[in-house]
């Protein structure tokens, strides 16, 4: 049974032995939203590369790692997994808004409330100073549960296009294009292609904080070479910060 | 043809499998102690300082049946005088119903392993309903992400009404501060973290500080009692009998314990909030719990709140659970052993039903025992309660005691 507690999705390099190549770019992404909007899911399903059987309320914040190769650099990708409740993004979670490189909203497809409150997370994003100029994505998950929908792709999208984000459709639970030849939906995004995206995004940016120290042999396995833009939601998943749909 | 066995092994609330570790050849010192919690819990008023004692020390109550008597002890519940099963309506227009609905509903993993679905969805069912009903009762507090950890640690093992009277004399006392309206108060607690590090290994503190990691991987630890983290469920019973019979700043200090018995691990990790987060926030199930427990006591003896907060500034904030604490300690020290309870909630319910005007007093008399099993009392009026009681019911007593110990758990069943 996958257990999100345990660390199978983290790449084992807290040892020094394991430790990535010098000069590893880390790329920390903050993941935000209501509470039971997927976050942990969705980052689980990032960094271990499956759904988590059993996900339970993240209490205060759950950080997640992946080594990704883009373009031949080896780049770590952080994800900050957060509660969603609104005490804990109070007084908890301020702390980890700091050198943040991206910030992913997250909402749930399947109720409206979820989405009615991402202008607060907007907000609250802004008073830790990322604002525009940090590269933001729009994510509505679940919409593998087409029957419930309560947040229509053309709201959504003109939400995003307003706040100057790009916006992906996509489901933690059953995410289409996976290689497993599992058929889906045409228009929901892979969650890896969202991360990659971002990714993309920050490496074509201006050089990072680099804090990775010079150290041992490369990371293990779970190193993911993404030579070219990915077909599936790589091209620029419907723009970044202009709207074209 | 499926034998239907299974299913009959895994009915009821047996959630612990640490029963035969007893009863496989019990080591002398703990037959001892079972001998000193049986007989602190039936004496005059119950020995409550031998039953922290026993929950603090080692293997701490050792066993589900002493915790079930235990834990409402050292929470002055009354087991004889129980809320009610909450009614329907107690999920009816309550501003949390939805969060806790969402958190109880994935708490999965907190219920034991190989529990059938139904059975575990009954149980859900009933959390949400004791959640709820004790933050109705108590419009004050506010649920918290991890609330649901406590008291499904409660519900497993003392059942639905015991749960609630425990539930909220927890809420207002030791997590107290948890449920604010704002998270401000817990901030202010987890702020006792790093003083005691410091007190014991100054580089470790340094290190710390360094990689700015703050002290939000203990945050679930301190706001669920560790429930949250824990995937053996006999752990947890264990830090609970000890936090139970604790200071509410208890569970900060096995934190510092935790993180200064993990001391190499922590400084052999780069020196980065991520690194040293994710290291920490993960804790290892394998941990020698008897060791670190005796460990924190010490820290908590050698450096309580009071010197730490001194030290570290950090006595301008008001602590609800820290303020109480005292009055909630004297509380307990005026509770009647069960079988006077039960022979007390025997006599008034009879005296009720039968209209008895012999002994006109009776009914005053015990609802000022009540008043007392809440602190509110004297000395005097306790006395002459006791007197009372003890002539009304010296017949009922030798039964009820004899009862008690021949099969206690069968009288429980009882009422």
């Amino acid at each position: 049974m996958a257990e999100v507690e345990s660390s199978v999705e983290f790449s084992s390099s807290l040892t020094s032995s394991t430790l990535p190549p010098p000069r590893t770019r880390i790329f920390k992404i903050i993941v935000i939203g209501d509470s039971g909007v997927g976050k942990t899911c969705l980052t689980y399903r990032f960094c271990a590369g499956k759904f988590p059987e059993k996900t339970e309320a993240t209490i205060g914040v759950d950080f997640r790692e992946r080594l990704v190769e883009i373009d031949g650099e080896k780049i770590k990708i952080q994800l900050w997994d957060t509660a969603g409740q609104e005490r804990f993004r109070k007084s908890m979670v301020q702390h980890y808004y700091r050198n943040v490189h991206a910030v992913v909203f997250v909402y749930d497809v399947t109720s409206a409330a979820s989405f009615r409150s991402l202008p607060a997370w907007i907000e609250e994003c802004k008073q830790h100073a990322l604002g525009t100029e940090v590269p933001r994505i729009l994510v509505g998950n679940k919409c593998d549960l087409q029957d419930s929908i309560q947040v229509g792709t053309d709201v959504a999208q003109q939400f995003a296009d307003a706040h100057s984000m790009p916006l992906f459709e996509t489901s933690a639970k059953n995410p289409t294009n996976q290689g497993d030849g599992s058929y889906g939906r045409g228009n929901s995004d892979h969650v890896e292609a969202i991360f990659m995206t971002v990714a993309h995004k920050l490496k074509s940016q201006k050089p990072l904080v680099l804090s990775q120290p010079p150290g041992g042999p490369g990371g293990p396995g779970g190193t993911v070479t993404l030579g070219r833009a990915r077909d599936d939601g790589g091209d620029g998943a419907r723009s970044w910060g202009c709207s074209s749909c | 043809m499926t034998k239907p066995k299974r299913r009959k092994n895994n009915a009821g609330v047996r959630v612990n499998g640490n029963g035969p570790s007893v009863t496989r050849e019990p080591d002398s010192w703990k037959k001892q102690k079972l001998a000193e919690i049986h007989q602190a819990l039936n004496s005059d008023p119950v020995d409550i300082e031998t039953l922290r004692r026993a929950a603090a020390s080692k293997g701490g109550l050792l066993i589900d049946e002493l915790r079930r008597k235990v834990w409402p002890k050292l929470l002055n519940v009354n087991v004889y005088d129980l809320p009610h099963k909450p009614g329907r309506d107690v999920r009816e227009n309550h501003k949390d119903y939805n969060q806790v609905l969402l958190d109880v509903r994935r708490s999965m993993k907190r219920f034991p392993k190989g529990m059938p679905a139904t059975e575990r969805a009954v149980l859900q069912e009933q959390l949400i309903d004791i959640i709820l009903e004790v933050l109705k009762h108590s419009p004050q507090l506010h649920y918290y992400q991890g609330y649901h950890d406590v008291a499904v640690t409660l519900l497993l093992l003392v059942g639905e009404r015991r749960a609630i009277a425990m539930l909220h004399t927890l809420s207002n006392h030791h997590l107290r501060d948890f449920m604010d309206p704002t998270m401000d108060s817990t901030k202010h607690i987890l702020n006792y973290l790093m003083p005691i590090i410091e007190q014991v290994d100054t580089e470790l503190h340094d290190f710390m500080i360094r990689a700015e990691v703050g002290t939000i991987f203990a945050l679930s630890w301190l706001i669920t009692w560790y429930g949250h983290v824990l995937s053996e469920f006999r752990h947890t019973l264990r830090l609970y009998d000890f936090f139970l019979a604790s200071h509410p700043l208890m569970p900060i200090y096995l934190a510092a314990a935790i993180v200064l018995h993990r001391e190499k691990e922590v400084k052999r990790t780069e020196c980065d909030m991520a690194m040293v987060h994710h290291l920490l926030s993960r804790i290892p199930q394998d941990l020698p719990y008897e060791l670190l427990i005796g460990r924190s006591q010490a820290l908590f003896d050698q450096y309580p709140p009071s010197l730490l907060a001194k030290r570290a500034a950090l006595q301008s904030h008001k602590s609800l659970s820290i303020s109480t604490f005292q009055s909630f300690q004297l509380s307990t020290l005026h509770q009647r052993p069960d079988s006077v309870l039960q022979r007390l909630t025997k006599a008034r319910g009879s005296s009720a039903s039968r209209h008895d005007h012999r002994h006109p007093g009776l009914e005053a008399a015990l609802s000022r025992d009540r008043g007392l099993l809440l602190g509110q009392g004297n000395r005097m009026v306790k006395m002459a309660v006791w007197g009372l009681s003890a002539t009304l019911g010296a017949a009922v007593f030798a039964v009820a005691q004899t009862a008690m110990d021949w099969g206690p758990e069968m009288l429980f069943q009882l009422f």
